[in-house]
């Protein structure tokens, strides 16, 4: 399904970029022209779908169990989950390739800006799915890749979506996903309220002994 | 005739779990598999398709069965279902990985898995082939070259639209037509994605675009978001497909949510069908996946990717210089070329090779349809393979060789064909002489099957100050052409002024002459404003541009400069400060480098050129400039949009001195050669690009292998190049290990280089642990790395 692209968070845009402090105008005036252009060529696409939690762990009616500690503790009290995916679409990396040959800059500013128009997307799935799922209780969304929950799950994952065939999203030999500017996610349903702190936050990324924000005392804020 | 429905979800509700091969089921569960096809075949399928959608290679490596063993069970079940009742058709559909340029898949990989595939299919007993559910144009043309060069079997495709009228990868309804029935299917259409009521627009569309019956398999309209459950009874689904016979829908069918109850439903509905009206209008053209330059109206055949003349563009081709190359594609696509010529031919440059790289170069920078320009069959050929759309071949001329070795290439490809009115006599001088010719072309082209609206023939521009009577018999032939043969004409205009003063006003006026005689493709420049502002005005004054609106456009965008802005900046008309720090004390170059201003660093380059040797501005001048700038991005007073603009600017500055230096046949300068690469497994590469970047600006010569890279690759290349310094990148954590890997090649086979890593992902210590000397936390660290290196080697120090 086709998901409106409300507003590209410019602060993620900005953090992309690694820009700290004011904004130069003539940088906020590039921003602002290469967002018009994304907006113009992107069409950003989610699909997800419901799974009934089978007691070893395995999603009804796929060959797909998430493995690792970081998923068994997002999906404690969970009985159902959610498969989420998102993309910004080839038109996204035609765009930032494009741009490329005329101007690195602009293919900078774009990719920065699809960076933060992606998670902007999930964002507004996701808060669909809050209200879908209501009064149910979803988790945070957690990805193949963090913490321990291993990108090699990824080929189960867009099967249990048929990502080629909903969202033209295909993988490489290394688990990465094409168009780039994509997202898969898994999210836990449960009755009742998540013990706080539950997914995400730094403890379960597996970036954190290396993350340059941390490092600068600050977090990416997921 | 009936096709039938839908294969996976019957699948499913039969117990297949999400995430299992679905063709591993022809194995273990053949009873079930020929089952589903026997319903259908009971409900009047007449062709039915295998459950071999997904056994290809990629698929088949996870799953623990052998692809050929899918295959010929998939087929068996099949005609065990069909007995004497139904035709079976091998079901093809996508690789499950994205071609290039957004992917790792290259033409020739596809090629060779769809390969295996189709042969096993064809050794198994299908029928056909059908190819369906792709969204790429390139990879259906893999497909079906494979099919045409491999086996007899008769192909047809179907790929997968969205609403918006465009695939998944922008391909449109018009370029698909073109590119398959060019390439020689049997029948082609949609599938999937959208329902009857969604594609009938889509249909109509293809139907002008195409002679072949059309095939039509739709999803039970569009699936809830939520149940994922479609909404369309068989009842419901037959009566939508009613009207589909009338624009040409010959083979009918189900795709998601359908079952042998669509396909009963159906059956009953199009015996009282109706079949496609005759006499529809035909639409031509030629085409990238992308866009269309259609016949019909003038198109502007871009001249400028041709070594012919060009000191710089020669230096590129011989350096393999592609991004100079590629930004002629870029320039000439903005000044509104509507297909652009590629002519790479030079003494001492591979030019298959070379030509094979520009068309892919081209096809990911620009969305234009391509004119292959060689004298070469060989070279023509391999253009042709790898051009996704249809292409225009220039050229064949009248000589029975040239007839015998082009047309048959253009033919198998689906080319158009440039036809060159000359032949083993020379250039007729006479336009009856030239007539004759084009006559003999269009009739050769005829006995291949190539049709007139795909020939394009060129009466040929001669020098007036040479030949002066040939400029009117070229506009006289150019009329007969246009007016006898039905054809398509071009024309390149700029040679008529060879040796006079003021060349552009007989290039003006004879562009305009030959338009009015029926010119439909003048061959120009089309970043000449005045040669670009005379078709749009030609357009306004034909009819073809309604209502001006784009000539009107046109001006607003290329507005005449009065000459004095030409010469200076307008006084108080400077750009206003690109940086939030002030440009430090130096010299107005360098200031213009600090600040970004990429056309007074071109125009302040020129002028310190009268007074310093090219080393000299780069020393002088560019260097200090960047040195500048990274120490303010270093300490934060300015950030990576800053560097970049500041690193843009110094390019055009560097392009000044290597194109004085390309037109005196002098050497290009370099401060050193250094290898740079994105390793095997990561498609990332927007940071090596802006390493790359910066290095060049910095006087390096830099040999960029791209991404996805073999460690193998990276070890040969260096060994080759003697690079003394190696650039790895890496973003994700579970490439991390090619990194280790590539680095212990290169220390295992004693490459006596340098090696910096850089990524995300990586820190100081981890770079250290891994094997690299450096560890390059941006671009700028990168800069300064490569001065060390080199300074090293040149045994000096610090400068």
């Amino acid at each position: 399904m086709e998901i409106r692209l409300a507003g590209i968070s410019r602060p993620e845009a900005l953090r992309y970029l690694g820009m700290r402090g004011p904004v130069p105008p003539d940088v906020d005036g590039d921003l602002d022209r290469c967002e018009a252009i994304l907006r113009r060529s992107v069409c950003p696409r989610g699909a997800w779908r419901c799974f009934d939690l089978c007691p070893d762990g395995t999603l009804s009616g796929t060959a797909f169990r998430p493995e690792g500690q970081s998923v068994r503790e997002l999906l404690r009290g969970c009985s159902r989950a959610v498969l989420m995916a998102a993309t910004l679409g080839a038109e996204a990396d035609l765009l930032i390739r494009r741009a490329q040959g005329k101007s690195l800059l602009d293919a900078a500013l774009l990719d920065a800006l699809c960076n933060a128009a992606i998670e902007d997307v999930c964002d507004a799935l996701c808060a669909d799915l809050a209200r879908e799922f209501a009064p149910a209780f979803l988790t945070p969304r957690f990805s193949p890749g963090y913490g321990d929950f291993p990108l090699s799950q990824q080929p189960l994952f867009a099967a249990a979506l048929d990502l080629p065939r909903r969202l033209g999203i295909t993988l490489t030999d290394s688990f990465l996903m094409t168009p780039q500017k994509s997202v898969t996610a898994l999210i836990g349903v449960s009755d009742r309220a998540p013990a706080p702190k539950q997914g995400g936050g730094c403890a379960a990324c597996s970036f954190s002994d290396r993350c340059l924000y941390r490092k600068g005392g600050a977090t990416c804020g997921r | 005739m009936l096709l039938d429905g839908g294969m996976g979800t019957m699948l499913q509700q039969a117990g297949l779990p999400l995430g299992v091969l679905p063709e591993s089921w022809n194995i273990t569960h053949p009873e079930v598999v020929t089952g589903i096809h026997r319903r259908y075949v009971e409900a009047g399928s007449q062709v039915i398709f295998a459950n071999t959608f997904g056994a290809n290679p990629l698929k088949a490596a996870g799953s623990g069965y052998d692809l050929e063993e899918l295959i010929s069970a998939g087929i068996r079940c099949a005609k065990e279902a069909a007995g004497t009742h139904a035709q079976v058709a091998l079901d093809v559909g996508p690789l499950g990985r994205l071609m290039e340029p957004l992917g790792p898949l290259s033409f020739e990989e596809a090629y060779e898995m769809y390969c295996r595939v189709l042969k096993a299919g064809e050794a198994a007993g299908a029928d056909r082939v059908i190819f369906e559910t792709l969204s790429d144009l390139q990879e259906v043309r893999a497909g079906v070259l494979a099919a045409k060069e491999n086996t007899s079997l008769p192909v047809w495709a179907t790929m997968t639209f969205e609403a918006s009228g465009r695939t998944f990868l922008g391909v449109t309804v018009p370029a698909m037509a073109l590119t398959l029935s060019g390439l020689g299917v049997e029948a082609l259409g949609f599938n999937c994605s959208l329902g009857p009521a969604e594609l009938t627009p889509l249909l109509r569309e293809l139907r002008a675009w195409t002679d072949l019956p059309l095939i039509l398999k739709p999803n039970a309209g569009l699936p809830d978001p939520v149940t994922g459950s479609y909404p369309l009874a068989p009842g419901e689904f037959a009566a939508l497909m009613e009207t589909a016979p009338s624009l040409g829908a010959r083979y009918m069918g189900g795709c998601c949510g359908t079952d042998p109850a669509f396909i009963r439903e159906l059956a009953k509905k199009q015996a009282a069908a109706e079949p496609a009206a005759e006499g529809r209008p035909r639409r031509y053209g030629i085409c990238s996946a992308r866009s269309v330059a259609e016949t019909g109206r003038v198109r502007i055949i871009g001249e400028r990717i041709n070594p012919t003349g060009k000191k710089r563009m020669q230096q590129a081709l011989r350096e393999n210089d592609l991004d100079y190359i590629l930004s002629f594609g870029i320039q000439q696509q903005e000044a509104g070329a509507d297909i652009l010529d590629v002519n790479v031919g030079l003494p001492g440059v591979d030019e298959r090779g070379m030509m094979i790289r520009v068309i892919q170069g081209l096809q990911a920078a620009t969305d234009l349809p391509l004119q292959i320009d060689s004298s070469d069959p060989a070279v023509v050929e391999a253009g042709l393979r790898t051009a996704c759309g249809k292409c225009l071949v220039n050229s064949v001329n009248g000589k029975r060789e040239s007839l015998d070795a082009i047309l048959p290439l253009c033919k198998k490809y689906g080319a158009a064909v440039v036809g060159l009115c000359l032949d083993e006599e020379g250039i007729p001088e006479t336009w009856e002489g030239r007539m004759a010719i084009a006559r003999r072309i269009v009739e050769a082209a005829d006995r291949v099957g190539i049709p007139r609206q795909d020939v394009y023939i060129d009466c040929l521009t001669l020098t007036v100050s040479a030949q002066q009577s040939q400029a009117a018999e070229t506009l006289k032939a150019l009329r007969a052409v246009k007016k006898e043969l039905g054809v398509q004409t071009v024309l390149g205009v700029s040679n008529i002024s060879f040796g006079l003063p003021e060349r552009q006003q007989i290039n003006l006026s004879f562009l305009t002459q030959a338009l009015a005689a029926g010119l439909d493709c003048p061959i120009m420049n089309p970043n000449q404003n005045a040669m670009r502002k005379a078709v749009a005005a030609f357009q306004v004054l034909s009819g073809e541009d309604a209502g001006a609106d784009r000539y009107i456009q046109l001006c607003a965008a290329m507005p005449e400069l009065p000459p004095a802005a030409v010469s200076a900046p307008a006084p108080g008309g400077s750009k206003p400060e690109a940086n939030a720090a002030p440009a430090g004390g130096g010299s107005p170059l360098r200031e213009a480098v600090i600040r970004g201003q990429g056309s007074e660093v071109v125009r302040l380059t020129e002028g310190a050129l009268s007074q310093k040797t090219e080393m000299e501005v780069i020393e002088q001048e560019l260097i200090p400039a960047l040195n500048e700038v990274g120490d303010r991005y270093e300490r934060q007073m300015i950030f990576l949009p800053q560097l970049l603009r500041a690193a843009q600017a110094a390019s055009a500055g560097f392009e000044v001195l290597k194109a004085r230096l390309a037109a005196q046949n002098r050497p290009a300068l370099s401060r050193g050669k250094i290898l740079i690469a994105t390793v095997q497994g990561d498609i990332h590469d927007i940071g090596k690009n802006i390493v790359r970047v910066v290095l060049e600006n910095y006087g390096y010569t830099v040999l960029d292998l791209g991404r996805d890279v073999p460690p193998e690759e990276i070890v040969e290349t260096a060994l080759r190049e003697k690079a003394p310094l190696v650039g790895l990148s890496a973003l994700m954590t579970t490439t991390l290990p090619a990194m280790e890997k590539t680095i212990r090649m290169l220390r295992e086979a004693k490459v006596p280089c340098k090696v910096m890593v850089g990524g995300a992902v990586l820190t100081e210590e981890y770079a250290r642990e891994i094997g690299a000397d450096y560890y390059a936390r941006d671009a700028k660290r990168s800069a300064d790395i490569a001065r060390e290196v080199m300074n090293g080697l040149a045994g000096g120090g610090e400068n």
